[in-house]
């Protein structure tokens, strides 16, 4: 309404920061529904905290940043925040999330014939021998399988440090923080990939999207998850 | 190995514990209150507000009794397990030869607690935000860098505390070692790059309850030595070829849409 005349409407700064979203005029499937996206985006607040806050701890450099202890104690809020909406989460939809879960473990041949693929296309942009995924493709359902085996990492290491300092021996405790900081280092550098993958990467602008909106468009849906779109069609 | 230390000879020790409560009082720490547990040996342990305590020990030595004292408190060791493990540097080493403490810089995680060879720093959490303020002797810094011994030592009145130039009380704890004979023991020269506590004993560490080959863990070097570079390494590898990767795709996709 406010648009001024003969002048095309500028993007939005969102836009220009996560690509563009699908017009609105395109036909939209649902892709991740409402709790699904929210316990997405309570995770990605919690992880950038307990990413910043354990970044201070790790690196001495920055050790001024955690002195007083206030990091320590943000890093454990968010730890309780990330841990405690998964709980609720998981009792609040069982089923769903036993599904979600499951997803992760669900291998077969296509995801062989993924794995040769993707190098040519996510570097040179090759499609055609991208086999048809369900509705997790290959490369998301080893990022959801690292989640699940890291974080649960993460969790058991940083409760055994927070809750069983004193009772488990010494060594136990500085192994326990050892392979906090192991996981940490993995954690970074693939959630590093992921960003990339679902904002950066000149193939997939705009799919930042589907998180944000729960919705991809149907040409979308049809040309990377086949499967999982045929299946949505039929139903 | 050089600089500043403190020779403790348990031959001259009467346990008068004078040494306590000296450091209670000139570094301001409130005292426990404790039950008797049928032993002159009290507070029980060390804590945030005990700094040194000493210890107390029976031991039979055919048919004869002997009553053993050890000084327990921080050894100041050259390679200190704390100041390794201490991501805030608050721990460090000072210039004098002692593990100095830097309280502001503290961020309460604990692992020295967990990494001293010789279970010395104690914590204490704050009881809403579970926030931990780490104590331990500090050598009486204020003091020795104004030119006075420790309050323990000013205060023993036998003498069995001394405070000096490390190489000088080695000299002299080793002439006492060989004067005492038998399986007399100088304990600090070597252990852990050499303490700044130096300890004549009348028998082995092993008897008077000091560990016999103090190390800093594996486990706390481990982190620090080698996931520190091979973190930076993964990161910025990981980084790197993201970037390469947005180059090579965006100049392949540029081109796909020109020719179309």
């Amino acid at each position: 309404m406010t648009t001024a005349k003969g002048k095309a409407k500028s993007t939005p700064i969102s836009h220009a920061i996560f690509g563009a979203p699908p017009a609105p005029g395109e036909e939209q499937v649902e892709r991740y529904s409402r709790p699904v996206r929210i316990l997405h985006w309570v995770n990605a607040v919690a992880w950038i905290v307990l990413f910043i806050t354990g970044f201070f701890f790790f690196v001495p450099q920055f050790g001024a940043a955690a002195a007083g202890g206030v990091s320590g104690l943000l890093h454990r809020i968010a730890a309780v925040l990330m841990v405690g909406w998964a709980v609720l989460y998981f009792f609040g939809s069982p089923k769903a999330a036993l599904r979600g879960i499951g997803e992760a473990f669900k291998w077969g041949a296509g995801d062989i014939k993924w794995l040769k693929a993707a190098p040519a296309y996510y570097m040179l942009g090759e499609e055609e021998k991208m086999p048809p995924q369900d509705h997790m493709n290959t490369g998301q359902k080893l990022w959801w399988l690292f989640v699940i085996g890291a974080g649960s990492l993460m969790i058991i290491t940083g409760a055994l440090m927070w809750f069983f300092k004193g009772i488990i021996s010494a060594d136990a405790f500085m192994w326990s923080a050892f392979l906090h900081d192991v996981g940490f280092i993995a954690l970074l550098s693939f959630a590093l990939v992921h960003v990339y993958l679902s904002v950066f990467h000149p193939k997939m602008r705009g799919v930042f999207w589907a998180m944000w909106r729960g919705t991809v468009s149907a040409r979308y849906a049809e040309s990377h998850h086949k499967k999982w779109y045929d299946k949505i069609k039929k139903s | 190995m050089a600089g500043k230390a403190i020779l403790y000879d348990a031959t001259k020790c009467t346990a008068c514990r004078a040494c306590q409560v000296a450091c209670k009082q000139w570094n301001e720490l409130t005292a426990e209150v404790t039950t008797n547990r049928g032993t002159y040996e009290n507070p029980p342990d060390l804590s945030w507000d005990t700094w040194i305590k000493m210890e107390f020990r029976e031991v039979g030595n055919n048919g004869n009794f002997r009553w053993l004292f050890t000084r327990r408190s921080c050894m100041h060791c050259t390679d200190a397990a704390c100041v390794t493990v201490c991501p805030t540097k608050a721990l460090y080493y000072h210039e004098m030869g002692f593990v100095a403490y830097d309280k502001d810089k503290c961020s309460g995680c604990g692992y020295c607690v967990e990494a001293c060879p010789f279970d010395v720093p104690r914590s204490s959490s704050g009881a809403i935000t579970g926030i931990r303020t780490i104590n331990k002797c500090t050598l009486c810094q204020d003091r020795v860098t104004n030119e006075l011994e420790p309050a323990c030592v000013k205060t023993c009145p036998t003498g069995a505390l001394m405070y000096g130039d490390r190489a000088a009380l080695l000299a002299e704890g080793k002439e006492r070692v060989a004067s005492l004979g038998g399986s007399a023991t100088l304990y600090g020269e070597n252990q852990l790059g050499g303490l700044h506590v130096l300890y004549v004993l009348d028998d082995t560490p092993a008897v008077y309850g000091l560990p016999v080959d103090p190390q800093v863990p594996v486990s706390a070097t481990a982190w620090q030595d080698i996931l520190q570079p091979v973190g930076w390494g993964v990161a910025g590898l990981a980084a790197m070829g993201l970037g390469l990767n947005y180059v090579i795709a965006k100049r392949k996709i540029k081109i796909e849409s020109e020719g179309k």
